[in-house]
């Protein structure tokens, strides 16, 4: 039983097949890259295995549980991370806090219990400050902790999207577009994020335009086109493959 | 207070702490409605409803069944928080407006059946006769039958009402619910369920709502339908657009200004709707973030944030 | 038999005041993306406007009907110049609560200057009766019914043919691609103010003789247009017309032969379980006029 894995997955809006019986496996430890050109279906497949949108067909499994259209929450808290193309963050929220509210919902979810400060409850805080501060200090946000995160910089924002979804650990991190719209030095930053969160032994699966970031981090590739996957091996392979040339140049 | 109060305005005692038991009043259903409008983003308009339900059941109650105030305040709690919970489910499957729509419309409902429904609620005749309240603690009676009595009350609940938002809205309850308020799909990325959380917010407010109904019911002894109009949303929208929503503080200060001011400036009633009205309007328009605001400079949020 | 279809003709009367409030609601929403929660108060001025034309000036029915919707066309251009230019780019929050403490405003200033006291204001079509058997319809009731028949033809002609009517359509669809071909967004934005306001100030205009008239009638008006906005599937014109129909033939019969006192409540109970069953509205989500 693979760690991750979609088969046969679909997903129609008004009669367009956006993802079209896409199958994909992912191992323990892997960092896969899902390519392809604007339209492709790459963050529909996102959205679709992380719960945001419901699947017209087949099967999503996490850890050998069927996880398929599950509430987003839950899908989380099996320790499935991501990140959104369009930088999210809580604009209202400190920066610290934006660290701190993705920790809090796996240490404890009781509702009623949050009322009242109990001891259980401020050692979760003090430990979900700690995360949150070296989190920081990884980015070095640090100084704009107590910032509104709505006032940081495009980067920043960016930046602290991508170690907020890092705070609860999770064993597998879904990447929407790490280094759109970010200048090169930030792009090199990211890579290096990026490969420093693999060694770590994390699994990765990362959608992305930018195809030096592609080729340099990751170690397997797959292509959409259409919906349909119609590539995939490493990137030396990819790079050569006459369909993807065809698909991202010969229209 | 009401004792100072008695020594500098000897002559106008009682009338300055029936302003000062509505201004709490006032500010403790404000506190109630921004823990849903403030907190986790959803502009309800119901608000009236669950005021008006608690404001029935305990005036019924206490005048049909003989309810004491302690039991029938307790029972306009429950029933406020039922009502919200039953009408939340359909409810929050509703985008922005239409979730604004959706709860106008249950609150117009509301305040035609209280209207029509002559055999329970009395409609236009009112419910007169509500007692005082009378509160029994084993062989010692409580009896709040005057106007400074009434202030203490008033005052206990509106202390009792902010410290629950106070501890619903902080640390890491508020911090799930400003995640809600601030960015639906990446609070669900974080692990927490929205529509939970907004039930909660939605639930417990209508409850504040109905016990603070149930105390006003018992406090004015006349208890008619126009007590649930729109209008008291616009009061309350008022209230916590003027203070800052979001903000204990903030909400407080609105209750009082609202409440003192017209009295001090002897406004007409005819006219007081119109300028609250407009009030809002301006606020709204030049100071979303309500006053507090208009006089500290934060660094402005960027567009395009969430 | 008679019975039942007198309260269909009072239930087609209504929908045909409910779909003129109800689509200048849609109009609104569809080309800008505003809710105007006070719809219902441009309703209201616009029935005193026909009772200060027709009983106190003493102007001829249809003078007095054009004199109202123009007034009230009017009144939709200065709201679109001072309220709703200030309120177009922000938050739908600011911009529910700007425009429902307008209809506040509105409704008290209209207490103050009219009096709360309803307003009475018969014709002579209102007086008279059409009798077919045991049928009984008043004349104006079958004027109220053409005339909406001619003015929804009017508007179906002007979104189709015209230029102004194109480009509301245009921006109902795509607004950031008007601007790109050079639509003057404001310009439309006004006339579609200034067209909604005129539907709901000809509706006031025809029905007043039916009903009374008073300040405080807008804000139920409004909630039950939106209702059928709502039911109708937010933005979309047809359907908001269709909608209005039956929520208002619904109501008839509901006050006919369940209980008078809560036929108001149809509306929302109507909406409540439409969006039940169909979140988008019963013509399903398709935005555009």
């Amino acid at each position: 039983m693979a760690f991750f894995e979609i088969h046969g997955l679909v997903k129609r809006f008004l009669g367009v097949t956006a993802v079209d019986h896409v199958d994909l496996t992912v191992e323990r430890g892997e960092l896969v890259a899902l390519i392809g050109p604007n339209g492709s279906g790459k963050t529909t497949l996102f959205n679709c295995v992380t719960g945001f949108m419901p699947v017209d067909a087949g099967r999503v499994m996490f850890r050998g549980s069927d996880v398929t259209s599950a509430a987003p929450h839950r899908i989380t808290r099996l320790g499935v991370g991501r990140t959104f193309q369009l930088v999210s963050v809580f604009p209202r929220l400190t920066v610290l806090e934006n660290l701190l509210v993705f920790l809090q919902q796996h240490q404890e979810d009781n509702v009623v219990g949050r009322l009242f400060r109990t001891r259980r409850l401020r050692r979760f805080e003090a430990e979900a400050l700690d995360r949150a501060h070296s989190m920081l200090e990884r980015v070095e946000l640090t100084r704009h902790a107590d910032a509104l995160a709505g006032t940081l910089s495009y980067g920043q924002r960016k930046l602290l999207a991508f170690v907020a979804a890092l705070m609860p650990d999770p064993d597998l991190i879904l990447l929407d577009e790490p280094a759109a719209a970010v200048n090169p030095t930030m792009i090199n930053q990211m890579k290096q994020h990026i490969l420093a969160l693999n060694a770590q032994g994390k699994t990765v699966l990362l959608v992305e335009h930018n195809m030096d970031v592609v080729m340099d981090v990751a170690q397997r590739v797959v292509v959409l086109d259409h919906g349909q996957k119609i590539a995939e091996g490493p990137p030396e392979a990819i790079r050569r493959d006459p369909q993807v040339i065809e698909a991202y140049f010969g229209r | 207070m009401p004792w100072l109060i008695g020594v500098v305005f000897p002559g106008a005692q009682r009338y300055l702490l029936h302003i000062l038991v509505f201004t709490a009043l006032f500010a403790s259903l404000a506190l109630s409605y921004d823990l849903t409008v403030g907190h986790v983003g959803s502009l309800s308009l119901a608000h009236p409803a669950f005021f008006g339900i608690g404001a029935y059941t305990a005036a019924l109650l206490a005048t049909q069944a003989g309810w004491p105030f302690l039991a029938d305040s307790g029972a306009a709690m429950v029933l406020a928080g039922l009502v919200a919970l039953l009408i939340g489910v359909p409810m929050f499957r509703l985008a922005e407006h239409a979730f604004a729509i959706g709860t106008l419309g249950f609150a117009m409902v509301t305040h035609i059946v209280a209207t029509n429904w002559v055999e329970v609620t009395r409609g236009p005749l009112c419910v007169t006769g509500i007692p005082r309240p009378e509160i029994a603690m084993g062989a010692m009676r409580l009896k709040l039958t005057t106007v400074p009595h009434y202030y203490w009350l008033a005052l206990a609940i509106l202390a009792l009402a902010a410290l629950l938002y106070h501890g619903l809205t902080t640390f890491r309850l508020g911090r799930a619910f400003h995640a809600v308020r601030d960015n639906e799909v990446l609070a669900s990325s974080a692990g927490i369920d929205p529509r939970r959380y907004r039930m909660l917010a939605f639930v417990i407010g209508a409850g504040m709502a109905g016990g603070i109904g149930a105390v006003y019911a018992h406090y004015i002894t006349v208890l008619c339908p126009e007590e649930m109009t729109v209008a008291l949303t616009i009061n309350l929208l008022v209230i916590v657009f003027i203070g800052g929503v979001g903000r204990l503080r903030g909400v407080v200060i609105g209750a009082v200004l609202f409440t003192v001011l017209p009295e001090i400036l002897r406004i007409a009633p005819t006219w007081r709707l119109v300028i609250y009205g407009a009030l809002l309007l301006a606020i709204v328009i030049k100071w979303p973030d309500g006053l507090e605001s208009a006089f500290h400079r934060t660094p402005r949020l960027r567009r395009g944030g969430a | 038999m008679e019975d039942l279809v007198e309260q269909v003709v009072h239930g087609l009367t209504l929908g045909s005041m409910y779909a003129m409030v109800a689509t200048g609601l849609a109009l609104m929403f569809g080309v800008v993306r505003l809710i105007n929660f006070a719809h219902g108060e441009f309703f209201m001025l616009g029935a005193y406007a026909f009772w200060f034309s027709f009983s106190v000036l003493g102007l001829p029915y249809a003078v007095a009907v054009v004199l109202a919707a123009a007034t009230m066309a009017g009144v939709g251009v200065i709201y679109e110049r001072t309220i709703i230019r200030a309120i177009l780019d922000r938050s739908w929050h600011v911009q529910l609560i700007a425009t429902l403490a307008t209809s506040i405003v509105l409704t008290n200033l209209a207490i103050i200057v009219f009096g709360a006291q309803a307003k009475e204001v018969p014709t002579r079509l209102s007086s008279t009766v059409l009798q077919i058997g045991q049928l009984r319809i008043a004349w104006h009731r079958l004027l109220v019914l053409g005339s909406a028949l001619v003015i929804f033809a009017a508007l179906h002609w002007f979104v189709r043919r015209t230029k102004m009517g194109k480009a509301m359509r245009a921006m109902s669809q795509n607004r950031e691609a008007c601007t790109v071909v050079g639509i003057d967004v404001q310009r439309v934005a006004r006339a579609t103010f200034a067209l909604s306001a005129l539907l709901a100030g000809a509706a006031a205009a025809l029905v007043t003789p039916l009903f009374n008239i008073y300040p405080d009638m807008g804000a139920l008006l409004t909630i039950k247009a939106f209702a059928a906005v709502v039911v109708g599937g937010f933005g979309s014109v047809p359907g908001a017309i269709a909608a209005s129909f039956i929520i208002g033939v619904s109501e008839s019969l509901a006050a006919g032969y369940v209980a008078y006192a809560y036929k108001d409540a149809i509306a929302f109970v109507i909406m409540i379980a439409v969006l039940l069953w169909r979140p988008h509205g019963l013509f399903g989500r398709r935005i555009g006029i």
